[in-house]
């Protein structure tokens, strides 16, 4: 299979990532590599076998309790801006 | 005895004798990192003020008597993908180079709750995507037995840092080999343990299916010591296992493995794999057979293709797990952009590295319409075959035996630069993950060049008891623990 560098740029587009065509072409080229080898996949026979990844799942409930975080300064150490209390954004929305 | 030597019990029992304080090992171990790190480069960052706070603490607590945990005053080094509060946590990426949590991993919360002391958080592949710590966003780090060669990855600074006696214990985690494949490049003992055993609430996630947290120590015993402090139950991780386990696991180590049934997987000894590898599982199958354990080669035809199925999946849960680096909430944002979708895009565009752009990408490939059935359902249903072939090998067996790794530690750079030769080096590691169960490398030679070759044994989920056993009576037989690399100052 031969992937272009267009199928890259709306890979890229899905991934929200951006490529310059450069970058796209040499992507395309390891993609084609790495996808050849997993063709190997095709050599297995699954006609008995099914998907049951989840199979022996079980839901886990916790009680939603409210706990205060003491020090808001920590909570919000991570936050590019700040005003008053409130998290500060860039405009996002059109 | 020099600290650079010590084992998790020698450090113990000296405390119990009194021959030295807490503060007096974590200023040791601390002055060793900063005399020799700058060239081998296993830290992201120290935690010199805190430990040596931390270190304070425990000495008093020990000094009053006072019942301490299993890693009382116990230095330890984290890889920088698991959340410590108040210490940056940066999975070695532009994206979270700023972030500090505001909240401990589980697996922090238990080694604290031990007594351990957190001297430094430890370099990895961006994300933990890689084999050989290259793709650290901040620096490679080096193999201490070989400065020129990669110490594995991608928990290379963890593996490096215990191999170059900065400490005697730390953590990485495991995806696809990520622990175990760096232990066996830096002549160390690396477990990941069973999917579900360890809690992964504060890890951040790569492929949350396969991913686990182990340790990496010197010895057997102390790599039994430390499961017993990060494992069990968690309410925060849904899929934490909730069934009963064992309580301890080192007091039975020294059992003999007379009749212990080991399966040799005659594909994990095909083409590819380096001869003085080779050489030295051979050396190792006569030992443990001298000691009474039963071999038989057998089948496991799974190898070549489980690779596949490894990279899809995993690069199919990574796609969607760093979804949430958008540059609006936390983590790296661009300075340029116009509205939100231009902010999203420059910021991940910026920030991630090469090959975590190459796991996003190939996991949204995978994913998309069009190909879900062609690779993404083929490699679920692969990974459905794999469990059943570890199921049937563990009717005749108890444990597997394998290398580690089909390689010895390679040049820094030499891989760089082609992808699927990188990937190909997890060819014995990944499908242990797929499975789920339980696998450790340890030590088992040396190459005519002085590197480490690491030997791995795989056991059925929850058996961590036996694969500690059977670790531990071929690692008293072959006597290599106690050889150390030399360093130098730069």
């Amino acid at each position: 299979m031969k992937i272009t560098s267009e199928e890259i740029q709306y890979i890229a587009k899905l991934a929200k990532l951006d490529f310059t065509e450069e970058e796209a072409v040499v992507f395309a080229k390891e993609f084609d590599s790495i996808l050849s080898h997993f063709d190997n996949l095709d050599r297995e026979d699954y006609t008995n076998t099914d998907m049951r990844e989840r199979e022996n799942a079980i839901s886990v409930f916790r009680d939603d309790e409210v706990q205060p975080f003491k020090d808001q300064e920590e909570l919000f150490q991570n936050a590019k801006s700040k005003r008053e209390s409130y998290l500060e954004l860039p405009k996002i929305v059109e | 005895m020099k600290v650079e030597a010590m084992r998790i019990q020698d450090i113990q029992k000296g405390y119990k004798e009194k021959n030295f304080s807490a503060i007096e090992i974590t200023k040791d171990y601390l002055d060793r990192a900063r005399k020799f790190d700058g060239s081998i480069k296993a830290f992201i960052s120290l935690n010199e003020d805190a430990a040596l706070r931390d270190a304070e603490a425990i000495d008093a607590r020990m000094l009053k008597g006072e019942e301490v945990g299993l890693l009382a005053g116990i230095p330890i080094a984290i890889k920088d993908n698991i959340c410590t509060r108040g210490m940056k946590t940066t999975c070695a990426s532009k994206m979270l180079e700023d972030f500090v949590p505001p909240y401990d991993a589980t697996v922090v919360k238990k080694l604290k709750e031990a007594g351990a002391i957190i001297i430094g958080k430890t370099n990895m592949d961006e994300f933990a995507m890689g084999s050989s710590t290259e793709n650290s966003a901040f620096t490679a780090t080096k193999n201490p037995w070989d400065t020129t060669k990669v110490p594995g990855g991608s928990s290379g600074g963890s593996a490096a840092a215990v191999a170059a006696g900065f400490a005697p214990l730390a953590f990485g985690s495991d995806t696809g080999g990520s622990i175990r494949q760096p232990a066996s490049f830096c002549g160390l003992v690396g477990l990941k343990p069973t999917y579900g055993l360890v809690s992964r609430y504060g890890l951040i996630a790569f492929g949350s299916s396969l991913d686990q947290i182990g340790p990496f120590t010197r010895t057997v015993e102390d790599c039994a010591l430390s499961l017993q402090a990060i494992q069990g139950q968690d309410s925060m991780d849904t899929t934490s296992y909730k069934g009963k386990i064992e309580g301890q696991y080192v007091s039975e180590l020294q059992e003999d493995i007379k009749g212990l049934r080991i399966g040799i997987p005659k594909e994990f000894f095909q083409a590819g794999l380096n001869p003085e590898i080779a050489k030295a599982m051979k050396d190792s199958m006569e030992v443990l057979e001298k000691m009474g354990a039963i071999l038989e080669e057998f089948s496991l035809p799974i190898m070549d293709s489980a690779l596949s199925a490894y990279y899809i999946i995993s690069s199919a849960e990574a796609s969607s797990n760093l979804a949430r680096y958008d540059g609006v909430r936390y983590g790296y944002r661009s300075n340029s952009f116009e509205g939100i979708n231009e902010l999203i895009v420059n910021s991940r565009t910026e920030a991630f590295g090469k090959e975590v752009k190459r796991r996003i990408m190939m996991g949204t490939y995978v994913l998309s319409s069009g190909y879900y059935d062609a690779y993404y359902k083929k490699a679920m249903l692969l990974r459905s075959k794999i469990k059943d072939s570890f199921a049937n090998a563990f009717e005749s067996y108890d444990i597997i035996l394998s290398p580690t790794s089909p390689i010895l530690p390679f040049n820094i750079g030499e891989k760089l630069e082609d992808p699927l030769q990188m990937y190909l080096a997890d060819i014995y590691t990944v499908s242990i993950n797929i499975a789920g169960v339980p696998a450790i490398s340890i030590p088992c030679g040396f190459s005519r060049s002085k590197l480490p070759i690491g030997l791995q044994f795989i056991g059925n989920h929850f058996s961590e008891k036996q694969l500690l056993k059977a670790a531990y009576s071929l690692e008293q037989q072959l006597g290599i623990h106690q050889v150390m690399p030399v360093l130098k100052e730069v």
